[in-house]
């Protein structure tokens, strides 16, 4: 068993970049991904903004290699971005030791099956369609494309999966039930979450604004990131290199509404003080918060009263990198916890992007940008429907 | 020892408590009008309910008959009560009406009334904002009603500072519907009390198995 747990391998794909260095080098040059909608097939192509992977499915295809008709957007993109974590972390699923792969989805395979939803009430052709829709799918897909996986799981909890992906995996190898887990999310965009989301009037027209008086709401954005966790045992038995530890984690219920945020922000503070205890820090000693920061205006006003309810008047650099990646859902996430590697690793905080207003009720005013400075420990925020907020704590290992 | 103190089950439109029956209603309802005259057995008033998709209607039921007469809410920290649920259809039924609000061109209206239960956690956020539950929470999807995965999740929890748990499995898929409810309790077991067993995947079959369906 191992106390402490290492993330040892970054992989991403997202708006911003088909793989890390990629996604690295828009980060660094404030290059947002969001733009006009290019692959999905939607009503509101020309009336919204996503943050859309810029590769077609074909393209996804050639370079998962794998010509399967059972795999979809989602399991392409998550194939991709978890053996990009394994080659980086060097791990070996074939040398015995005991591997897992948890991810989290909330879209799962509805991008297909809603292409052929009509079709299947006349004709049985695309009835396969439907073996690829559950959320499993795409975790089955990247254990079987990993090779030599000894436990898989999927997890669902809206906007804050991935991090409960990461708890869990942690968990697991602190209880000495695995050595490694490769954890993360995936959620490609659909129609199905689009008119969703438009629905419920949280989108954005424009770029998103997060933290900005007069933000409107999020840009949906698709992605798939995945981080290779490993015990120190393990870790040390094969002289590999740690890149962060996770040091702290936290799952609390905001217990207010489905969709919306408590205005205090009361399960976002449970969480973060969690968060806090478990990993021995004071809040001083958080060098940046990368926020949840989606851009509506209840997330954004919410998580910053949570954030002074933590950390009072001395609030550490912020930022929210949604303006650059869309919200990712499901991804979210674990694409917020590769970002927050590469700013440990490469001791620069990402700018919140399209902020000129701090709000008023509450003043925060987020990094804009590209800050310099040496990072030890990072405090990174999800919360989802159904009131489900995580925090986890990143430090410079 | 950890505890399993009190459950609830609720499957071919009846209701047991603690493996015994204690509401049935004619075979031949449909889901909605069960889980309607279920609500009025159950005898609070919550008009959130009639809000809800079916999935949230039947854990938030199974949920109350679970707690109904016991001191769980008040003799635990309910910021440190997490909830931990499971099933097989995730949100399936619930993203079937979605999508047909999608595909009807003559009458397209995807309701955000409905897109909000497109997701199996939010049968959690349900039972949270009842009863100001804040603790962890997660939502496994399975494909059958695994009782090892529930008992050790929890007892992981309570390693790390959880005092009790919300468990089991909500799943409406069709016309196919189960809820199975149990709350587990950080030690607290005693062999007096002949409803309380000690939490682990025995325990957790033997109750899941315990009631004798009429029909």
């Amino acid at each position: 068993m191992s106390r402490r747990v290492y993330i040892t391998g970054l992989g991403m794909i997202s708006a911003i970049g088909n793989n890390v260095p990629e996604s690295f080098l828009s980060l660094s040059q404030s290059k947002t991904g969001i733009g006009k909608i290019n692959h999905l097939t939607t009503r509101y192509k020309d009336e919204f903004l996503a943050g859309e992977i810029k590769l077609s499915n074909e393209a996804l295809a050639d370079l998962v290699k794998d010509n399967n008709p059972a795999l979809n957007r989602n399991s392409y993109i998550a194939m991709l971005a978890a053996k990009e974590a394994v080659i980086n972390s060097g791990i070996d699923t074939n040398d015995g030791l005991r591997t897992g792969v948890i991810s989290s989805t909330t879209v799962a395979g509805m991008g297909k099956t809603e292409l052929y939803y009509k079709e299947m009430f006349e004709k049985d052709d695309h009835l396969n369609v439907l073996d690829t829709h559950d959320c499993g799918d795409s975790t089955e897909r990247i254990a079987d494309y990993l090779g030599n996986v000894d436990y898989v799981t999927t997890i669902s909890t809206a906007c804050s999966s991935a991090a409960n992906a990461i708890m869990l995996g942690c968990r697991m190898i602190k209880h000495g039930q695995l050595d490694r887990v490769v954890v993360g999310g995936v959620d490609a965009l659909s129609k199905f979450t689009f008119n969703g989301f438009n629905t419920l009037m949280i989108l954005d027209r424009e770029w998103c604004k997060p933290f900005d008086e007069n933000r409107k709401g999020l840009n949906l954005g698709e992605g798939a990131a995945f981080v290779v966790i490993e015990g120190e045992n393990t870790l040390n038995l094969r002289k590999g290199k740690a890149l962060a530890e996770v040091v702290g984690y936290a799952n609390a219920n905001d217990a207010y509404h489905q969709t919306a945020s408590s205005p205090e922000g009361y399960g976002a503070t449970l969480a973060i003080q969690q968060a806090l205890t478990m990993s021995g820090l004071t809040p001083s000693q958080i060098d940046y918060i990368n926020m949840h920061g989606t851009g509506t205006p209840n997330n954004d006003l919410s998580e910053s009263f949570a954030t002074k309810a933590i950390f009072g008047n001395q609030v550490p650099k912020f930022s929210s990198t949604k303006a650059f990646t869309g919200h990712t859902l499901a991804a979210a996430a674990s694409i917020e916890a590769v970002i927050s590697v590469l700013s440990l690793q490469n001791s620069m905080i990402f700018p919140n992007l399209n902020f000129t207003t701090a709000i008023a009720e509450t003043g925060l005013v987020p990094e804009t940008t590209l800050v310099n400075t040496p990072l030890n420990t990072i405090l990174s925020n999800s919360f989802g429907f159904g009131g489900n907020c995580s925090s986890l704590i990143f430090k410079k290992a | 020892m950890d505890t399993i103190t009190s459950y609830a089950h609720i499957k071919h439109n009846q209701v047991s408590v603690n493996g015994e029956i204690i509401f049935q209603s004619y075979p031949s309802l449909s889901l909605p009008e069960f889980l309607s005259e279920a609500y009025k057995a159950l005898g609070v008033s919550y008009p959130k309910f009639h809000k809800m998709d079916a999935q949230c209607k039947l854990g938030f039921l199974c949920t109350e008959f679970t707690l109904n007469g016991t001191s769980f809410l008040t003799e635990n920290d309910i910021t440190k009560t997490a909830i931990v649920l499971s099933n097989a259809a995730s949100s399936l039924e619930t993203d079937r009406v979605h999508q047909h609000s999608i595909d009807d061109k003559s009458n397209y209206f995807p309701s955000p009334a409905v897109f909000v239960y497109t997701l199996p956690n939010i049968t959690i956020g349900e039972l949270a904002i009842k009863h100001k539950i804040t603790g962890e929470n997660a939502f496994f999807v399975s494909e059958q009603f695994d009782a090892g995965l529930l008992v050790n999740y929890t007892e992981t929890l309570i390693q790390s500072g959880t005092e009790a748990s919300v468990m089991g499995w909500v799943e409406v898929d069709g016309t196919n519907f189960e809820a199975f409810i149990f709350l587990a309790e950080k030690q607290k077991y005693t062999n007096k009390n002949a409803i309380f067993k000690p939490l682990n995947k025995t325990s957790v079959i033997t109750i899941y198995n315990q009631t004798i369906w009429t029909h």
